[in-house]
Parts: structure tokens; C-alpha cells; sequence
């Protein structure tokens, strides 16, 4: 998108600094690594997106900077998150609960039915953050503030939809109310969990323009989690490719798509059936990912990969730079 | 001859009104709606939620009756089939759905479900049977010890694998592909596609499509069909269409798509709003309310499908030029 977002942003220090986490759940069928060791920045009037397949870790990755991993079994056994140089990892949940969530960091989540609650109306959700982190003076400030946010998002009059319940409105309207409620308390941070997924596309054409307007005006940062690549190529200035648990490429959006570096973002690329291109047959993929139970030592992409080497079964592939700005885990880059 | 030919196809269902009040309103949820599927081909049918694909599907299928219209297969009325006839139609007609998760039944074993429709019309049994189950496994690409094991033991892909094997036992002449690669991962929907472009190809099949991935309906149809409440509003040639779309409906899908390309915007602001419902639909043309070219015509008149191409028609009042 923009070049200005980019450059002025790589001097600062980042909003956000993931790194070295690690978040394991511990199940009775045994020890799942979600997460084996992920780094990630995301400056303030950035938009990274996380693209990856049903368990590459993605929503893991989300749950633990909200810190809203799934009880029991889930916790983060190393690392460290640092929002505007503050270690989330080592504060209080009363802390956290207060002054974080909600307030400076934020989430969507896929389904916008299950994040609403069907017996309240749509005024008390959108005005529970700004009763819970006290940001209002009375409920008529509440529903004031309510109102300004659910406009914000482009609700229709939203002064008569303020007591509405839920279920009276469509699937379109529902995910603009949960991301009303996520930014009702100006964050630093969004994240959204793909967002769009369980939205028509026309309709999904207007939340994607929706979130990337709130993500400029408000100069937030954004996380978009997704699977979707044109999704994350709409709205994303940089991406990172998860791949069983680990980042496997990141980079800017434009070099991240024109010339991928990691066999598995262009094995992805090149599968994908694209307008306007009509191929006999698609390019595909061999195999599947591999377990979270029993990862492989070595790269956990090389059974998949059409260059797999004898190295790559030994040890987990370095990170190396591929290009300024982008990077990938590939013993192919080091040789 | 074409294999399937639907003809004004009409389906309403019955919804109660308000409580203590005699009123029935009907949703019309497909709504006069022809097309021809040619022997060998896919016919691709695309829509948003609400669009009708659903039950389209279902007629076809013959698990609704229509209200009215007609389905012929092969030349006959699936209306005017006897027992016979419908038992022999539901071997020539098999499906394959979005989720592999919950048509797979968990408590048997793959070599019941792939055997279970040889069982129910007698076909085969014992060793014959036993064989038959290997082949379809090769078939699909899994191997022949997949058969002792249950659906929980194979991912996603393997388990559609499953799901297409099932389609496949009975030698069936016309298959409804419903999303059948949306639940899976993306690394996985390009081996499932090209798995399904080998089975035609090798046993002949014809297709129906249901999707809302529109590059995936370029890449893998013959023919599409737009569907709005209930309407066809497109249909043609899937080159056609997606070079030249005509109808405005067509033409914001298209344009909404994200594209794996960061130089590509998308055209959000192209339409407005969002479906109408389908209890309540918009009078004249359904789409008028969020179409960016209405007219005073589309309020109050339903545009019929004319001809606009060799083959392409559509169902709107702009003026068509042919180019």
C-alpha cells in the first residue's frame, strides 16, 4: 500500500515486539507446540497479516497477545510480547484486564454470532468497554459514545438500532457491531482473526474497506490473521507465512507476493486458481502438514517440498534474509 | 442432447406469518429458473447466501419436490419417474458436499461407507465387493488399507477423497459438487480440484457446481449461472461471462474479489447494501435497490433473460449492445 506507512515506520520502535514465544497445550493426548518460536513487529499504521492453514498457529498466535489462551492446557512457555516496550507476559491479569485488553488491544473474531451475546441489545454490548474501562460519565455519554462508534463503522441510523437485539441484524451488520466494539476504546492494536470468512463477497468487500479505513484514520496497528491470500493482499503492507507452528517468510507485501522466497509461500501462490487465468490444471501441493504432536526435527515443510535436501531432515532451517525487508527459514537461502 | 435440462423451475416454501394469524407468506426461494447442463460438462451455479443454490441443488437431487417447473434427466421428468425409475436416477445422480467432516458417518468403518451404496442396490457382495472398495480407494488416491480404518483417522483432504470415492461406487453419469474444496486448506483445494478434473475426464462425468469462489468457477466450469433471490440473472459460456459480464450483479461479484495481488483495489464501493430478504424481496428487479446503474423500469418491471452473446443471456433492462 503505501510506501510512507513503511519507511517512516522501520526507525521507530515497534507498537508491538513479539518474540521467541512459544505456546504449548498441554492435552491428555500430549504436548501440542502451537507455537515454536515466532517473531513478529508490528509498527504503529501498520497492517501485518499472518497468513496460514488450519494449525500453523495463527489464532494461537493472536490468544496469546490477548493472553486469552484456552484453559486448561494452554500456556506460553517462552518469549516475550512487548507492546510499546511493556512485557505483556509479565503482567498482572487485574493489569492486563484493565488496561489492556479492550482498551490498547482489541480482536475480532471470525464469527460474529458467537462474539455477540443474544439476549443483550446491541446498546449495552457496543456500550459494555467504554462502561468497563470507565471512559464514559453516565449512561446517556454510554449510549452517546455508542452511537458515535456503530456510525464510525457505517451502521444505518444507528440511534433506532441501539436496542435491537443481535438476531435482527444480518451477518454483514453483526461483524461491523463486533468491530464497533473493538474499537470503541481507540486501541493502539487490532487483530482480527479472519474476519471476513463468514461473509458473502460483496459484503466482504465492505469490511475489508471498512477496516482498512479505521486502520488509516485512526493510524492503528493491525493484525489481519487469514487464510485467504487475496484478503491479506487487499489490506496488508507487510505479511508473514505461518507454517506448523513457525514464520516461515515475512516480508513486504509487494516482494512477498511478486517473489516469494520460501518454497512453501510460492508452492501456495502457484496452486491458487486466479481470475482471469485459465489452466488445464492447478499446480498442487503434495502431502499435508505434518502433526503438532510429533513435528519433524528438521524443517516441517521438507516432506511437502520439491527441494528437500538431506539438511532439511536434520535441523530446523535458519531464518536468513532473502531481500531488504524480507526474510524466510530455508536451507535452500543459506547454501 | 443435454444430460440435465431444468425448465422453469419453481420453488416456494411456506413460512408462517405472524402469530395468531392465518397468513402464510412464501419464500420464493428459486424462482422460474431454466438452464441445460451438456453431457460431460460442468455447469458451474454462483450466488450469495440466500441466492437459492441451496435448494437449486436439492430439487436436483430430488430431495424437495418443485412447485412447479420441471427437471428432465436424460430426456425424462423426474416428476413422472415411478420407484423404479427414482432408484435407478439416485444411482445416476450422486453428490459430494462441502463439510467431510459431518457427511462421513464416525461410526463406520470407510469400507462400510463406500460399500453401503453398492449394498443398497445390490450389486455387488463378498470378495467382488471387497475389490470394487480397493479400486475406488485407488481411485481417489488413498491406499487400500484405508478401508479397515474410520473417518476420524484421515484429515480433511483425505476424508473429501473419501467423500468422492462414496459419489463414485455407484458409476454415476452426473455428480453436484456442493463447495466441495471450501472447508479445506488452501495447500490441499488444488489436489481435491485436479482429482475431481481426472474423474470426469476418465469416467465421463457431468458436473454441477456450486461455489462462491469465482476463480476457482473460472478455472474449473464450462458454464455458469448467476443466481440473486432466487433468479437466474447470468448465464453463458464461463469465458464470456467473466470477460464480458453484463448484468451489474455480475459485474460487482466479480469486481469484489480479492485478488492475490497487492497493485490490484478492490471495487468495494461498487454496490451498496446488502441482500434483500428473501420473505420481503424488492418489487420489479430484486437488485435494483443496490445496483448502481437503476433505472425507474427496474422498480416496477422483472426483467426477463434475453440473448446477448452466441450463448450468453441475461436478465436485466440496460440496453445490451453486442460486442
Amino acid at each position: 500500500m503505501t510506501d510512507t506507512a513503511i519507511d517512516t515506520a522501520t526507525d521507530r520502535t515497534p507498537l508491538l515486539a513479539v518474540e521467541g514465544l512459544k505456546t504449548y497445550l498441554y492435552l491428555r493426548r500430549g504436548v501440542v507446540k502451537a507455537i515454536d518460536g515466532v517473531d513478529l513487529h508490528v509498527h504503529a499504521g501498520e497492517s501485518l497479516g499472518i497468513i496460514g492453514e488450519s494449525g500453523s498457529g495463527k489464532t494461537m498466535t493472536s490468544l496469546s497477545i490477548m493472553r486469552l489462551l484456552p484453559q486448561p492446557g494452554g500456556r506460553i512457555v517462552a518469549g516475550s510480547i512487548r507492546l510499546n516496550g511493556v512485557d505483556l507476559l509479565q503482567l498482572s491479569e487485574r493489569d492486563m484486564a484493565a488496561n489492556y485488553r479492550g482498551r490498547q488491544i482489541s480482536m475480532i473474531s471470525q464469527d460474529p454470532l458467537a462474539s455477540l451475546n443474544p439476549v443483550f441489545t446491541i446498546g449495552d454490548q457496543v456500550g459494555a468497554p467504554f462502561r468497563y474501562h470507565g471512559l464514559a460519565k453516565d449512561e446517556a455519554d454510554i449510549r452517546r459514545s455508542a452511537i458515535d462508534v456503530l456510525r464510525r463503522l457505517r451502521i444505518p441510523s444507528p440511534e433506532r438500532r441501539l436496542d435491537d437485539y443481535p438476531h435482527q441484524f444480518s451477518g454483514g451488520m453483526r461483524q461491523r457491531v463486533v468491530a464497533a466494539m473493538a474499537i470503541a476504546c481507540s486501541p493502539r492494536l487490532l487483530i482480527a482473526d479472519e474476519p471476513t470468512s463468514a461473509l458473502d463477497v460483496t459484503i466482504q468487500a465492505q469490511m475489508l474497506d471498512l477496516l482498512r479505513e479505521i486502520q488509516h484514520s485512526a493510524g492503528l496497528g493491525l493484525i489481519l490473521i487469514t487464510h485467504d491470500l487475496g484478503v491479506a493482499a487487499s489490506v496488508c503492507h507487510r505479511i508473514a507465512v505461518m507454517y506448523s507452528g513457525r514464520i516461515v517468510e515475512t516480508g513486504d507485501v509487494r516482494e512477498i507476493y511478486a517473489r516469494p522466497a520460501h518454497p512453501y509461500t510460492q508452492a501456495l501462490l502457484q496452486s491458487l486458481p486466479r481470475l482471469g487465468e485459465k489452466k488445464r490444471r492447478l499446480y498442487s501441493i503434495a502431502g499435508q502438514p505434518p502433526s503438532l504432536l510429533d513435528r519433524p526435527r528438521g524443517c516441517a515443510f521438507a516432506a511437502r517440498c520439491a527441494h528437500r535436501m538431506p539438511i532439511c531432515d536434520e535441523s530446523p532451517p535458519p531464518t536468513v534474509q532473502a531481500a531488504p525487508g524480507q526474510s524466510a527459514a530455508c536451507w535452500l537461502l543459506k547454501s | 442432447m443435454s444430460l440435465v435440462a431444468v425448465e422453469h423451475l419453481t420453488k416456494h416454501f411456506a413460512v408462517r406469518g405472524p402469530l395468531l394469524s392465518r397468513s402464510r407468506a412464501a419464500v420464493r426461494a428459486v424462482d422460474d429458473v431454466s438452464f441445460e447442463i451438456e453431457r460431460g460438462a460442468t455447469f458451474a451455479l454462483v450466488g450469495e447466501s440466500g441466492c437459492g443454490k441451496t435448494t437449486l441443488t436439492r430439487l436436483m437431487l430430488g430431495l424437495e419436490t418443485p412447485t412447479s417447473g420441471s427437471i428432465r434427466f436424460d430426456g425424462r421428468d423426474l416428476a413422472t419417474m415411478n420407484r423404479r425409475d427414482w432408484k435407478g436416477y439416485r444411482r445416476q445422480a450422486q453428490a459430494v458436499f462441502q463439510d467431510p467432516h459431518s457427511s462421513l458417518n464416525p461410526r463406520l468403518r470407510i469400507a462400510t461407507i463406500l460399500g453401503e451404496p453398492i449394498r443398497a442396490h445390490g450389486l455387488l457382495s463378498g470378495a467382488a465387493l471387497e475389490r470394487r472398495i480397493a479400486e475406488l480407494l485407488d481411485i481417489v488416491g488413498l491406499p487400500a488399507g484405508a478401508a479397515r480404518l474410520y473417518p476420524h483417522e484421515f484429515s480433511g483432504g483425505q476424508r473429501q477423497r473419501i467423500a468422492i470415492a462414496r459419489a463414485l461406487a455407484l458409476q454415476p453419469a452426473f455428480m453436484v459438487l456442493d463447495e466441495p474444496v471450501s472447508a479445506l486448506d488452501v495447500s490441499i483445494r488444488a489436489q481435491i480440484l485436479n482429482l475431481l478434473a481426472d474423474i470426469q475426464e476418465r469416467f465421463g462425468l457431468t458436473y454441477l457446481v456450486i461455489a462462491h469462489d469465482l476463480a476457482l468457477v473460472e478455472h474449473f466450469s464450462d458454464h455458469v449461472a448467476v443466481m440473486y433471490l432466487g433468479n437466474l440473472v447470468e448465464t453463458g459460456p464461463t469465458a464470456e461471462v467473466f470477460a464480458r459480464p453484463r448484468h451489474p450483479y455480475t459485474q460487482a461479484l466479480l469486481a469484489a474479489v480479492p485478488r492475490p495481488d497487492p497493485a490490484h483495489r478492490v471495487a468495494a464501493r461498487l454496490i451498496q447494501g446488502e441482500i434483500a430478504s428473501a420473505l420481503a424481496p424488492p418489487s420489479g428487479c430484486k437488485f435494483h435497490p443496490r445496483c448502481p446503474q437503476v433505472m425507474p423500469v427496474c422498480q416496477t418491471q422483472t426483467p426477463l433473460l434475453r440473448a446477448t452473446g452466441a450463448q450468453q443471456r441475461v436478465a436485466c433492462h440496460l440496453p445490451q449492445s453486442e460486442t
